[in-house]
């Protein structure tokens, strides 16, 4: 194991924050903009890729 | 929310609900204050970097130094420390300032701690009257002042005046007071818990020799923190350092600040605060939108037959007392929820933070909600009214 996955597993939980501040400024219809709906494809993106570095990191 | 931590139940109200809770709405973080929770939350982690000499505001990783030197300037003055809330920072003035049997100017519409910090000393409150707008103005401190002399014969040793109120979210007149408390020669502290953070403040401007502001209510921290901020004059006195030897073992402590414990405000709850700080320095800057939006609120709810606004109009502050003992509170007398239709109602339309149960006076906060989330809201409460023949204009 490197520190890799210990800095993925930090940048996923920052990238769920993120969403979770799209969430705060959508409620209660959470009716999203262009540029928030281009925001969370990019989060969810960057959290897979970080879930794929821990597994790969971490199961071998 | 099926989400649990233990037995404890994940708070998401803030991602589910417009919470228009009067003291809640300044002190939500910011996204980055929340990374910084989750990466500093373990107890002592401010203290892996600390050298001498041994104090928390003189740590340079992270950059708490700095943050310290940052918040001086951004308050407009000299000196500035992080404390466990604003109550620490009026404690930490009146415990240097106020002894027994010393007078100290309050507001009538000032916080309980004020309160509380004086009777820790032994000192007597002596409360400013509100003027007929529910105002705390310089005439009435300067009368309040005489008052207290011709009553005890000597001058009050302090003036403590909120700059808005938790009562109506008024605004108080600092500046005159300021003003008059320089005539006398007082010493002058500007509770700024509801501004400092939320709208441009600067002590310099204001006159004040100690300015004390709130991280939890308006500067997007978690509880509890504040601000303690003063000029070189008070410096010395306030921040003092320990001058104590033990009788034993000689040891003395002498970097530690007596009124500070020594280390204030350690781990997460600083780290978020220098966190949201950039987003605090910006959003200071957009203070007149959030008024637009009140007032833009406040028109809207007045349109609701019965309903009235308790606060100084036009609103110069987010934080509104309402009253709507002729509107809802008569549909409240015949409900079978009795005053709880009305928390029924806001909440099927997915809004929270009133007083459960309350319809005649109560509180609101917008500060901080996006424009269409403002529109919504006042939407909101004009279909409750709709929905129970309240007459809407």
């Amino acid at each position: 194991m490197t520190e890799r996955a210990v800095e993925e597993t930090f940048a996923a939980l920052f990238a769920l924050i993120d969403l979770r501040q799209i969430f705060r400024d959508t409620k209660p219809t959470y009716q999203l903009n262009k540029e928030q709906e281009r925001k969370i494809r990019e989060i969810t993106k960057n959290v897979r890729q970080s879930l794929d570095v821990i597994e790969k990191e971490l199961i071998k | 929310m099926k989400q649990m931590i233990g037995d404890i139940e994940v708070r998401a109200r803030e991602e589910l609900f417009i919470n228009i809770h009067p003291i809640q709405a300044a002190g939500r973080l910011t996204p980055e204050a929340m990374k910084a929770m989750i990466t500093y939350g373990d107890g002592y982690s401010t203290c892996d970097w600390c050298r001498q000499p041994f104090r928390l505001d003189k740590i340079q990783r992270p950059p708490i130094d700095e943050f310290h030197l940052e918040l001086a300037k951004f308050v407009g003055m000299d000196q500035a420390r992080v404390v466990p809330g604003a109550r620490r920072g009026f404690q930490a003035v009146v415990s240097s300032l106020v002894e027994k049997g010393d007078s100290v100017i309050v507001s009538s519409l000032a916080h309980y701690t004020e309160f509380l910090a004086v009777e820790d000393v032994g000192g007597i409150v002596r409360e400013v009257p509100l003027n007929q707008e529910n105002v705390i103005a310089g005439e009435n401190t300067a009368q309040k002042i005489e008052m207290v002399k011709k009553d005890t014969g000597k001058l009050p040793k302090l003036i403590v005046i909120d700059h808005f109120d938790y009562m109506f979210g008024n605004e108080h007149d600092i500046y005159g007071i300021a003003k008059v408390a320089k005539e006398y020669d007082i010493p002058f502290l500007a509770n700024c818990a509801y501004s400092l953070g939320v709208m441009p403040i600067n002590g310099r401007e204001i006159g004040a020799d100690f300015l004390v502001g709130s991280g939890h209510k308006s500067f997007a921290s978690p509880a509890p923190s504040g601000i303690l901020a003063t000029t070189e004059e008070w410096a010395d006195k306030v921040f003092r350092t320990t001058r104590m030897v033990g009788d034993v073992t000689k040891r003395k402590f002498g970097i530690k600040e007596v009124e500070m414990m020594g280390c204030t405000l350690m781990g997460a709850n600083l780290i978020a605060m220098m966190a949201s700080f950039p987003a605090v320095q910006e959003r200071v800057k957009h203070w007149d939108d959030e008024v637009k939006k009140i007032n833009y609120f406040i028109e809207e709810f007045l349109r609701i037959e019965g309903n009235r606004v308790l606060s100084e109009m036009p609103r110069k502050h987010t934080l509104t007392k309402v009253d709507t003992t002729e509107s809802f509170d008569k549909i409240a007398q015949t409900h079978k929820r009795r005053g709880f239709f009305f928390s029924d109602e806001l909440k099927k339309r997915r809004i929270v933070g009133e007083f459960p149960g309350a319809t005649r006076q109560w509180k609101l906060n917008t500060y901080g909600l996006t424009w269409d989330q403002t529109k919504y809201l006042a939407e909101a409460f004009q279909d409750i009214a709709r929905k129970y023949g309240i007459t809407v204009a």
